[in-house]
């Protein structure tokens, strides 16, 4: 599914988050969104799944604004698990919710798929670790199978190596499965790992765009600042 | 002009917060009504809040029982009035003490931990990641402990009236000496079913104040463990402060 978001404007009670936010996601593509912490990534990709309306501009879905957020799935960025669930529960919870028994295969190939052991499959998400809850919730996200995949800070808060694997991981799961996916990250070794495209998000305005394999040749003075850290 | 505006900010803010309280409260009522309805969630919810309810409610119960006879006993034999005392345990419990401290006391056991436990799932985006999932949070999480509450109450008020009874059954036969058998005569005579039902209207709207606004409070919770401390706080304090003042109006209906 393509994205294209023209001239959006989103302000929460009078202080303007997004202030004119245009770019587009393309088919199939991964689509990094970077930025300062506060400046709106988060707003802006649960504005376009639908889970906050906007103030101006224009959400396009396959050229059309209405779309049906069932094609829509996110990992969030803490997992976002049902802490009273367990695992097995949590990956199939429309299912479970609704009753339907017989989702015990489908959840332990996705956990294969994702790299958790069959083991965990009646534990609680308080027994697992940060990697395997981020594994557990992206299983989750995986299971309807959704056209669009949004990933919030999918390595916050692990550990080089873990952030790694998460990486090879999203990698592999959105080229095998063809899957639209639009992350944000700060971690700019993650969006070259596992980006197409990268727009950078600064004062709620797109400063930069271009190749994720382009980043560090990047000439605007923000984005160089946000990369190498340096006040400009 | 600094007192002005922080006036004019609190009385703006109340009166949004009723705003959007009156309108959580309509949205409950359309969504109780649609077909998405979790059974299997609405009944472990019941059996949970019954369950863990069940100790606080029965000691609360037999510590007013025996408390209402031996204060009653104070005042009533002073002018030879003890033959009325379990008249008095009787239809102070059912009316009113019964319901009231029942609610109270869930209020602060059962409302609570509704408040933090939405409020948590807000503050780690489990509502959000509901919405993903295409679930309803009205359906799954609110219908469920509205429900279940307001269901639940009465049911803990006639065995909070009960085990009151026999509360003051034990204070008045084995410490007062009064005749076993006439408590229980005078008792079951007194009591009209009026009595009885007047205190289960009061638990059924009880019920429902405590988990509505619970629910309320965590779900409109601020950010951040501040905001999950502020929402249980909220709701026992704004639930009980409802349970009393309506109260009133609810005995004046039964007046």
């Amino acid at each position: 599914m393509k994205i294209e978001i023209k001239n959006l404007k989103k302000k929460f009670n009078e202080n303007f988050v997004l202030k004119d936010i245009s770019l587009t996601i393309e088919k199939n593509k991964s689509t990094i969104i970077l930025g300062e912490s506060g400046c709106g990534k988060s707003v802006l990709i649960k504005t376009i799944y639908k889970l906050f309306g906007f103030d101006s501009g224009s959400i396009l879905y396959d050229g059309k604004t209405e779309v049906d957020i069932d094609k829509f799935s996110m990992l969030f960025q803490y997992g976002a698990l049902f802490d009273s669930l367990k695992i097995s529960e949590n990956i199939a919870f429309t299912d479970f919710i609704n009753n339907k028994t017989n989702f015990e295969r489908k959840v332990l190939s996705l956990m294969n798929d994702v790299g958790l052991n069959k083991s965990i499959f009646d534990r609680y998400p308080s027994e697992l670790s940060g990697g395997m809850k981020k594994r557990a919730a992206l299983a989750r996200a995986l299971y309807k199978n959704p056209k669009v995949i949004f990933l919030d800070e999918p390595t916050t808060g692990l550990d080089p190596i873990n952030s790694d694997k998460i990486n090879d991981l999203i990698l592999e799961v959105i080229t095998k499965r063809r899957i639209t996916a639009v992350s944000i990250t700060h971690d700019i070794k993650s969006a070259i790992k596992t980006g197409d495209k990268y727009y950078f998000i600064c004062d709620g305005i797109i400063q930069d765009k271009g190749d994720c394999k382009n980043i560090l040749k990047t000439k605007n003075k923000f984005f160089k600042s946000f990369i190498t850290g340096a006040k400009y | 002009m600094k007192i002005i505006e922080n006036i004019g900010k609190f009385v703006i803010k109340l009166f949004s917060n009723l705003g959007k309280f009156f309108l959580f409260t309509l949205f409950f009522f359309k969504y109780l009504f649609k077909p998405k309805f979790y059974l299997k969630n609405n009944l472990s919810y019941f059996v949970n809040i019954f369950i863990s309810s069940i100790p606080i409610i029965a000691l609360t119960g037999i510590f007013s029982g025996m408390v209402l006879a031996l204060q009653s006993y104070t005042g009533f034999s002073r002018f030879s009035a003890e033959s009325a005392i379990p008249n008095i345990v009787v239809l102070t419990l059912t009316r009113e003490l019964g319901p009231v401290l029942t609610g109270l006391m869930i209020s602060a056991r059962v409302g609570s931990s509704i408040a933090a436990e939405i409020a948590t799932m807000r503050v780690t985006e489990q509502i959000d990641a509901l919405k993903t999932l295409n679930t309803n949070y009205y359906n799954y999480l609110v219908t469920p402990r509205v429900l279940s509450l307001t269901l639940a109450l009465p049911i803990f008020v006639t065995l909070v009236d009960f085990i009151g009874v026999m509360g003051g059954y034990i204070v008045s036969v084995h410490r007062l000496g009064f005749n076993d058998n006439l408590y229980l005569l005078n008792t079951i005579d007194f009591l009209s079913l009026g009595d009885y039902l007047s205190g289960i209207f009061k638990a059924f709207v009880f019920g429902f104040i405590i988990s509505i606004v619970s629910c309320y409070c965590g779900l409109f919770s601020d950010k951040g463990a501040f905001g999950v401390g502020s929402a249980t706080t909220n709701a026992v304090v704004i639930s009980s402060v409802l349970i009393l003042s309506s109260n009133y109006f609810l005995t004046e209906l039964f007046f």
